[in-house]
């Protein structure tokens, strides 16, 4: 009996320590779940089955590991290393590994958007012959395919970032620059300075951008709100410092003001008083 | 007759050992029904050939290893609890101490250990690394040390707690001889001072010397047990020791026996042993001195 | 008789000792070195950051390196300290001289657990320190190069750097419990090394059998797995600012939750190392 008992205690000890971890893991499921759902919200899903493909089983294991953020990193540099090389398919699979590996750093977005739309159609223009060579049109198509792609890629970025100020603007800047679309890059900018975090330059922009649409008093009328919204004067008690004074340019959208106020022909009593 | 045994340091009853040498049940008994009494106050040879279950029976009775039937108490407490062991000072066969102290470091860390007061700390480990004769060299990593400074280094630690019980195992093995003899030395000192010694060796004549009583062991089992003149005299023959006798007295001597119904029964060249020879011939080493 | 069988009660004191000498023994065999390495590996990626003109977001970068090089050491060095200094005392012998004393096994164990702990927790300060130190020298020299990217002052939340070292020090501990509970039964040195690292990534997974019990109808594998998710802790819950320092602060009610999931598995763990160290014949 007591031979076929010594056999057993291994077996005994293995059970008994699985036990006590199982009734460890209920008791302080309440410590771990809050603190589970926190990390949960703040890490967007994996997408498991695009990046085992690509990465292979191990690098997987990696990236759960804690090692998601400077995973994401080295292949960021990566990016930088072909992207010097003009090496077209590699930046663009390496810019969409990046930000599916670590969507959380705008960063990445913003300047894998900007790899995108701005040097890439320079490197296939330069590719088929250089500027002198390759037809108005076919630059403009390469011009609009490129910046397309970078649209979508923006876009993806919203599901991470719904309310980055910043990728509005990216997607502004892109309309504009390279689509020459004033229409849309002018709603962009409209998005971007509704933001709390929305950059003053995005609002200006954006009535300037009405005035060249030929929808001025759309634009006085958007002008006048923001400035009777934007700092004027230094409140450190409200954190208003020199520098978002600075950045806000109160003075300047007043004189966009009246230079609308002029060109409407508005009577004075209509006008704004400084 | 030998006189009634003082109260034994440690009693053994019925004692078996068995290990698991794989899952399907096959084990080895390494101690096989021990039965034995250490007495207090004498110096216990526990003897035997490689294997045969000294190291497991020291284990037991420190509580390093859980008897499969059987007890074994010191002092009257089994040998299982904890406080069967603070009376207990163990050297360990081929000591290994923690290189990275030093000598004095490596005493102290024991003594706390062992609970000796602070206040008295500093002075009991000089005390006894004094004692084994370490003073010059306590202050250097245990890591530099010979075969022989670290049995000593070992013997320092298993006293510093003044414990009534030392247990030493193979104390003598790969010590050379000055060193063994220093050791034995050292062993006989600990019983004018009334503790208890339990040793254990496989070199059998080594320890005859210092040993009140030993019990022989074999496969686990207990061949012999008893104090040690009982042991190895022999009470029908005596043998006397006289000066170098010419051939025509030994013959005349040999008459003179005969002529009263005695035998001569040996003429013998009595020889010096080996080690007490070369203890003669070496100038001893000082104590602290780097032999192995 | 009554003199002698006086008992000998659990001591703290005790337990303070062996991981005193735990932790001499970590610094007297230069585990340490680690340390130099991982410092030399982070100045020098800090500097290599400059190279390609991140502006503002090579402090991101600095940040990830540092933490991802400490939680990369750290729990090797973990592992590696935690096995080396259980099998030195047992491959060397001097877990016999010490147990033929007067000292519980509880009290071995648990001293070598703060031992290796005091070890870890060195080296976590002294690389947080140095991240910091390093963050903030880059910081106030981007703020002077660039202005408006710090419009808002320092991007980075120093205060929560300090709370990741903690966290991961508490990571580096229950893992550390881990690994004494494998060398607890264990024979070698280098399967405990390769079990350790095998329950990290396990750690690091076991949310994978959280979210996938839910999933699966056969209800004896959904038990199994279940039962999978209760066994393991979740190391992931340490992770509670990935974004190291920037983005979202680390909120102190969850913090206080992970570090008492963390202690309370450290004890437990523990606690497993000393039941199954008692059975081991030594």
């Amino acid at each position: 009996m007591k031979f076929n008992l010594a056999r057993l205690r291994p077996l005994l000890t293995g059970s008994l320590v699985v036990a006590v971890l199982a009734v460890t893991g209920l008791a302080v499921r309440p410590l771990e779940t809050p603190a589970w759902q926190w990390v949960r919200a703040q890490q967007p899903a994996l997408k498991l089955e695009s990046l085992q493909g690509a990465l292979g089983q191990g690098l997987t294991v990696g990236l759960l590991g804690g090692f998601r953020a400077i995973t994401a990193d080295f292949f960021w540099i990566q990016t930088n290393s072909v992207w010097e090389d003009r090496d077209l398919p590699a930046t663009q699979t390496f810019i969409k590994l990046v930000t599916a590996i670590d969507p959380r750093p705008l960063y990445f977005w913003l300047n894998g958007s900007r790899m995108i739309a701005y040097d890439m159609p320079n490197w296939r223009i330069v590719d088929a012959g250089g500027y002198n060579v390759v037809p108005p049109a076919t630059q403009r198509r390469i011009d609009e395919e490129q910046a397309t792609v970078a649209l979508r890629y923006l876009q993806e970025a919203f599901n991470y970032h719904p309310d980055a100020a910043l990728l509005h603007v990216e997607v502004a800047n892109v309309y504009l620059n390279r689509l020459k679309d004033k229409a849309r890059a002018a709603e962009a900018y409209r998005r971007a300075a509704l933001r709390p975090d929305g950059p003053f330059y995005a609002g200006r922009i954006y009535g300037e951008l009405l005035r060249k649409l030929g929808r001025k008093a759309e634009a006085l009328a958007w002008l006048k709100e923001t400035y009777a919204n934007l700092p004027k004067t230094v409140d450190r008690a409200r954190g208003v410092s020199a520098f978002t004074v600075e950045s806000a340019m109160a003075p300047l959208v007043l004189e966009r003001i009246h230079e609308l106020e002029e060109e409407l022909n508005l009577a004075d009593d209509q006008r704004v008083k400084p | 007759m030998t006189p009634p045994l003082p109260r034994p340091a440690i009693a053994i009853t019925g004692l078996t050992k068995d290990f698991a040498l794989n899952l399907r049940g096959v084990k080895l008994r390494a101690v096989d029904n021990l039965t034995l009494a250490v007495p207090e106050g004498q110096v216990f040879g526990l003897l035997g050939p490689n294997g045969s279950g000294k190291s497991t029976t020291i284990k037991i009775i420190l509580g390093l290893l859980e008897p499969t039937a059987g007890e074994c108490q010191v002092f009257g407490v089994p040998s299982g609890r904890v406080d069967s062991r603070l009376n207990v000072g163990y050297l360990p066969e081929a000591p290994y101490f923690y290189r990275y102290l030093s000598g004095t470091e490596l005493v102290r860390f024991y003594g706390r250990i062992c609970g000796v007061p602070k206040a008295r700390l500093a002075e009991r480990v000089r005390e006894v690394i004094d004692w084994v004769g370490l003073s010059a060299a306590a202050h250097r990593r245990v890591g530099t040390y010979s075969k022989g400074m670290l049995q000593r280094i070992g013997l320092a630690q298993a006293l510093v707690h003044d414990p009534r019980l030392i247990i030493l195992d193979e104390p003598t093995a790969g010590v050379d001889p000055v060193g063994s003899a220093e050791i034995s030395e050292l062993i006989l000192k600990l019983k004018t001072q009334g503790k208890t010694v339990l040793i254990t060796s496989h070199l059998l004549a080594q320890i005859e010397d210092i040993c009140d009583r030993v019990a022989i062991l074999d496969r686990g089992k207990l061949i012999l047990e008893g104090a040690v003149p009982d042991l190895v005299g022999r009470q029908d023959q005596q043998a006397l020791l006289v000066d170098a006798l010419p051939p025509a007295e030994l013959a005349e001597l040999q008459g003179w026996l005969a002529a009263r119904g005695h035998t001569l029964n040996a003429v013998e060249q009595p020889r010096t042993r080996l080690d007490q020879l070369f203890l003669s011939k070496v100038a001893r080493a000082p104590k602290d001195g780097g032999h192995s | 008789m009554s003199s002698l069988a006086r008992s000998v009660p659990f001591s703290f004191g005790r337990l303070g000792i062996v991981a005193g000498n735990t932790f001499l023994e970590a610094v007297r065999q230069k585990l340490f070195n680690f340390l130099l390495l991982l410092a030399v590996a982070l100045v020098a990626s800090a500097q290599l950051f400059r190279e390609f003109n991140f502006g503002s977001s090579e402090l991101k970068f600095i940040a990830d390196f540092g933490f991802g090089s400490m939680v990369f050491f750290g729990s090797t060095l973990t592992i590696a300290a935690t096995a080396q200094l259980f099998f030195s005392e047992i491959e060397n012998r001097t877990a016999l001289t010490l147990l033929a004393k007067p000292i519980w096994r509880t009290e071995f164990i648990f001293g070598k657990l703060l031992g290796v702990l005091a070890v870890v927790g060195v080296f976590c300060a002294l690389t947080t320190g140095l991240l910091l130190v390093l963050l903030y020298n880059r910081e106030t020299a981007l703020m002077a190069a660039n202005p408006e990217a710090f419009e808002a002052g320092r991007l980075i939340h120093y205060g929560d750097l300090v709370l990741m070292g903690v966290l991961q020090w508490l990571k580096f501990g229950v893992l550390a419990a881990i690994t004494l509970l494998v060398a607890s039964f264990s024979n070698t040195n280098l399967y405990t090394v390769v079990m350790g690292f095998f329950m990290l990534v396990i750690c690091h997974l076991q949310y994978l059998a959280r979210d996938a019990y839910s999933q699966v109808s056969a209800l004896p594998l959904r038990l199994l797995v279940q039962g999978l998710s209760y066994v393991f802790p979740n190391f992931q819950v340490f992770n509670l600012a990935d974004q190291i320092g920037i983005g979202q602060g680390i909120d102190p009610t969850v913090f206080l939750r992970v570090g008492a999931y963390a202690l309370t598995y450290i004890a437990v763990f523990g606690g497993l190392a000393v039941y199954s160290f008692s059975q081991r014949e030594i």
